[in-house]
């Protein structure tokens, strides 16, 4: 568990321990907000923290609609509120 | 081959039981660890008699006959002649299971109600909060305040509050005399007093006093309004206490994850609370058949009921004699689990939380007043046609939040109520978890 995991959201740098989510590490460093709303263009955090209600959801290497909560955060991601 | 779908206390059971016999068992589960919602952990369960969750990882991993697939999330399930065939994703790779036999263990997930700022982030599902510090080691925030209805709020404070978390507030809308509704469930369940006093322990040594008749009815840049409300969920005094929060927990029970027996083709139907459930008969085999279904998804009635479920399923799946004291034990549990829906009921009152700017499909960003001008303006009578005409329940997590509280609200609006079989089809969705149009052509017959 105490092996440190490395990863940008925004291009910002963020560390974690290996096996937090990315919306756990990110939480973590007191941001919660993980993105902002197609339409209302507002702030949106983790919301059910299980995958259900897709709230989370960023750009994980390019790829869109990956849920935050449930995607488990490795080194070397770039991870972007949008793409 | 039986396969079985989730891994938290129905799932671990059923399989457990499945693989006396030496029946071959995968046990399929979308988290990284065992347990499922109710015994996350990163490195041991904790809480109220977490050995039995201990007893039961020892079982499964000792067992030579079952398979453990973690993270990996099943798509669709598809009958091929007399076998059936599952679908999943692990890791972006499409794989599948081929089974004589199926158990479905999906769970529930919180059930949440709209409120003025309910979409901002510090506001979150009690299960959110606990699978933020259980599953990740992170917590949500330093002062949490924690609502809602239910005995789930009673783990998810105490934990927190063990975890070093200021709990500004316990807040449950109902009277706990509602209990006296019920005796004869708690006649039959005398051990929940124990469980009770558990929890009433670590209350009072992390000096957290629950509040009766209250609820968030509003949440705004770290400021929560607390109303005193009426047994029918309306605020009682206009002025709130507002409290200064990092985070607000608020929970209104669960609802059964029905996306897999529904895609099975499993029939379901309406309990007397509203909650869409399956049905299934009394060794839990749905109406399909070869597929039985244990757990939430047969109704709400937590982990204890759950494990019995699972433990019947699992028996009655590989053809093992069922013991009658299993059932009894059962019976006990549902009445329980009724006396829960009778003890903390959602009442209509929530409607009037909510003023026209409120979100109330997160999604699709669909506001009370786009619901209310899709029914007075455009004529919808019921939830289907106001979703077509504001997208409310279109959006990524398919209605999973939200149908439930647009059709209550069209319903209120025409002076309906919702009709059973608009409370199954808006539970029903045809794709389980989002996969690409790439991979869905590729290699498939």
């Amino acid at each position: 568990m105490s092996e440190r995991v490395s990863f940008t959201f925004n291009g910002i740098q963020v560390q974690c321990e290996s096996g937090q989510s990315i919306a756990a590490a990110v939480i973590n460093t007191g941001t919660l907000a993980l993105r902002t709303t197609r339409f209302g263009e507002e702030p949106r955090s983790i919301f059910c923290g299980i995958g259900i209600c897709f709230d989370c959801v960023v750009v994980v290497d390019g790829v869109a609609n990956q849920r935050a909560c449930l995607v488990t955060a490795q080194s070397g991601m770039k991870v972007d509120s949008r793409s | 081959m039986i396969v079985v779908i989730g891994a938290g206390p129905g799932g671990l059971a059923a399989a457990e039981a499945a693989a006396r016999n030496g029946s071959d068992v995968a046990l399929i589960d979308s988290a990284p660890r065992i347990g499922g919602q109710y015994w996350r952990h990163r490195t041991e369960v904790s809480g109220y008699r977490n050995y039995r969750a201990d007893a039961l990882f020892a079982k499964i991993k000792a067992s030579q006959s079952i398979t453990y697939i973690s993270e990996a999330s099943v798509w669709s399930i598809e009958r091929d002649g007399k076998l059936i065939r599952v679908n999943y994703l692990q890791g972006g790779t499409e794989s599948s299971l081929t089974a004589e036999k199926l158990i479905i263990a999906t769970g529930a997930y919180d059930r949440s109600l709209p409120f003025p700022g309910w979409n901002q982030p510090g506001s979150m599902t009690p299960g959110a909060v606990q699978a933020l510090y259980k599953g990740h080691g992170v917590l949500a925030g330093k002062r949490i305040v924690v609502a809602g209805t239910g005995p789930f709020l009673l783990p998810v404070a105490t934990a927190l509050a063990e975890a070093g978390v200021e709990i500004v507030g316990l807040y449950e809308a109902h009277s706990p005399l509602r209990w006296a509704l019920s005796p004869v469930a708690l006649i039959f369940n005398l051990s929940k007093f124990a469980e009770l006093i558990y929890y009433w322990r670590l209350l009072a040594k992390h000096g957290i006093r629950p509040q009766f008749g209250r609820a968030v009815t509003s949440f705004a840049h770290g400021r929560v309004t607390i109303s005193h409300v009426n047994s029918d969920f309306h605020v009682k005094a206009k002025q709130g206490q507002i409290v200064e929060v990092d985070a607000v927990a608020v929970g209104w029970g669960f609802l059964p994850d029905l996306t897999l027996g529904g895609i099975a083709g499993c029939r379901q139907r309406v309990a007397s609370d509203g909650t869409t459930v399956f049905d299934v008969d009394r060794n839990q085999l749905s109406s399909q058949p070869h597929i039985w279904i244990a757990g939430e998804a047969t109704g709400i009635g937590g982990a204890d009921l759950s494990l019995l479920e699972g433990e019947i399923a699992g028996l009655a799946a590989s053809g093992q004699e069922i013991p009658s004291h299993l059932r009894i034990k059962r019976y006990a549990k549902e009445i329980f689990a009724q006396a829960l829906s009778r003890s903390y009921p959602i009442r209509d009152g929530w409607k009037s939380w909510s003023n026209e700017e409120t979100v109330i499909c997160r999604c699709e960003e669909v506001t009370l007043s786009n619901i209310k001008e899709s029914v007075v303006e455009l004529g919808a009578e019921d939830s289907r046609t106001a979703k077509l005409f504001t997208r409310a329940g279109m959006g990524l997590c398919q209605g999973r939040i939200c149908s439930r509280n647009v059709a209550e609200i069209v319903a209120g609006l025409t002076g309906c109520t919702v009709s059973d079989e608009e409370r199954i089809a808006s539970s029903n969705r045809p794709i389980a978890a989002p996969i690409s149009l790439g991979l869905l052509g590729d290699g498939k017959k």
